[in-house]
């Protein structure tokens, strides 16, 4: 194999948890830039597709490859064996379950007339299953990376702090929050009043300072 | 609920053998590059080509079947729920079906661009109906590209093409005249291209 190409077998890639579901981070294991695509897998009655909307503008279509799902948009539910495609535009509340043990669903998603930018959600997903898995220092390196490629997304820096919050590390939680501050004023202090994650650091003076 | 199964999309077979299944075109999708290929009558797959015009990065998926690709002279056999991504838009690619019932999805797109629908789309879609030398119909559906993308170099010059080859000479000519004015090397493409052998000696053809 060349430098140029990269070939990737589903089933053999490290799976994250996020929202009840099994992320097969596709994204973030090519480091794919020009759209979202991931895949997620499940064995019968187990949660495919995390439930939301896409508020972030995303088209998405998704792909069955293995297995069959049920899938959910709207108050609508439909049937979906291998070689379905769902194309769901943004807005619409979405969510998918597994009718078959291993049931994969890939999907690519989008915003019309903008050029690609996840906000890293897949990469924290990926963090985070390293964190919970006791891997701390694995974990800080993803998000380290992450960081380093995409110095203005502050929500890399934000679930940085989060995880160094429930991993018991204050002063660097803190550190990271300050670098996001720097990046976004406006969102950021929605999630720091209610976020459960920070719930470690709540009471140091230091954070009460930031809301202030 | 926008929703088909791959088999039910219309599928258009190319000359290279492989059958286009235009999932992109099908839901009207505007945010991204996304196709399913299956085999015709050659077993072709994915037609041997590289991105280095439209610089896109491309993953193939197998979402059914067997498929050889071979990518950078290397080969490769992947089965259902296996992927390549090629990053290197000058790699030469091709897929050809180990099984019948393969089926690939194909995702591009430049990184750091909002997607464009591609022009080949439109030599794609009007390849069957050029094969039959069906020339309004060809010139309908360039004219409809070309309501979205009315400076589109290549696309006005294969319009010029279709129109010389249907005889609207004076149609052709100005189509051949702008893309050559949008892109100055499509006049010595032009000048070798047998598809304009009708308007060639007219003094308004681009030289």
């Amino acid at each position: 194999m060349s430098d140029g190409y990269e070939i990737l077998t589903l089933d053999e890639v490290e799976r994250a948890e996020h929202r009840g579901s099994n992320l097969i981070p596709v994204r973030y294991t090519l480091d794919y830039r020009p759209a979202g695509v991931n895949a997620w897998i499940a064995d019968v009655g187990g949660q495919l597709i995390p439930p939301h909307e896409e508020d972030s503008g995303n088209e998405e279509l998704y792909a069955v490859v293995r297995g069959r799902a049920s899938f959910v948009v709207g108050d609508e539910t439909k049937d979906a064996p291998a070689g379905s495609l769902i194309f769901v535009e943004a807005g619409h509340n979405r969510t998918a379950t597994a009718e078959e043990d291993g049931t994969i669903v890939f999907v690519v998603g989008a915003t019309i007339g903008e050029a690609f930018d996840g906000g890293g959600w897949d990469t924290f997903a990926v963090a985070y299953g390293l964190y919970q898995a006791g891997r701390i220092d694995e974990s800080r390196a993803v998000m380290e990376k992450a960081m380093s490629d995409r110095p203005d997304q502050w929500a890399l820096p934000y679930n940085a702090a989060c995880l160094a919050s429930l991993a018991g590390n204050p002063d660097e939680a803190i550190d990271w929050l300050h670098k996001a501050l720097e990046l976004n004023q406006e969102e950021i202090y929605e999630y720091l009043r209610s976020d459960s994650d920070l719930d470690n650091i709540r009471e140091d003076p230091r954070f009460q300072e930031l809301l202030k | 609920m926008n929703v088909t199964n791959i088999d039910d999309l219309a599928g258009i077979e190319l000359a290279d053998g492989f059958v286009w299944r235009p999932v992109r075109r099908h839901f009207g999708i505007k945010a991204f590059g996304v196709n399913v290929y299956t085999p015709g009558a050659s077993r072709q797959i994915v037609e041997e080509h590289t991105e280095g015009q439209l610089e896109h990065e491309e993953i193939y998926l197998v979402l059914r079947g067997r498929v050889k690709f071979t990518i950078d002279g290397n080969e490769h056999e992947l089965g259902q729920g296996q992927l390549v991504f090629v990053r290197d838009t000058s790699l030469k690619r091709a897929g050809v079906a180990l099984t019948d019932d393969a089926a690939v999805l194909a995702i591009g797109g430049k990184p750091g661009e909002a997607f464009e629908v591609s022009a080949w789309e439109t030599w794609f879609s009007a390849a069957p109906l050029v094969e039959a030398k069906k020339w309004d119909e060809v010139i309908a559906v360039y004219n409809e590209a070309l309501t979205e993308r009315p400076d589109h170099p290549a696309l006005l010059y294969n319009l010029a093409c279709m129109e010389a080859q249907a005889g609207y000479a004076d149609d052709a000519l100005a189509h051949l005249q702008r893309a050559v004015e949008l892109q100055p090397d499509f006049a010595e493409s032009a000048a070798g291209d047998e598809d304009f052998a009708s308007i060639k000696d007219d003094p308004r053809f681009p030289r």
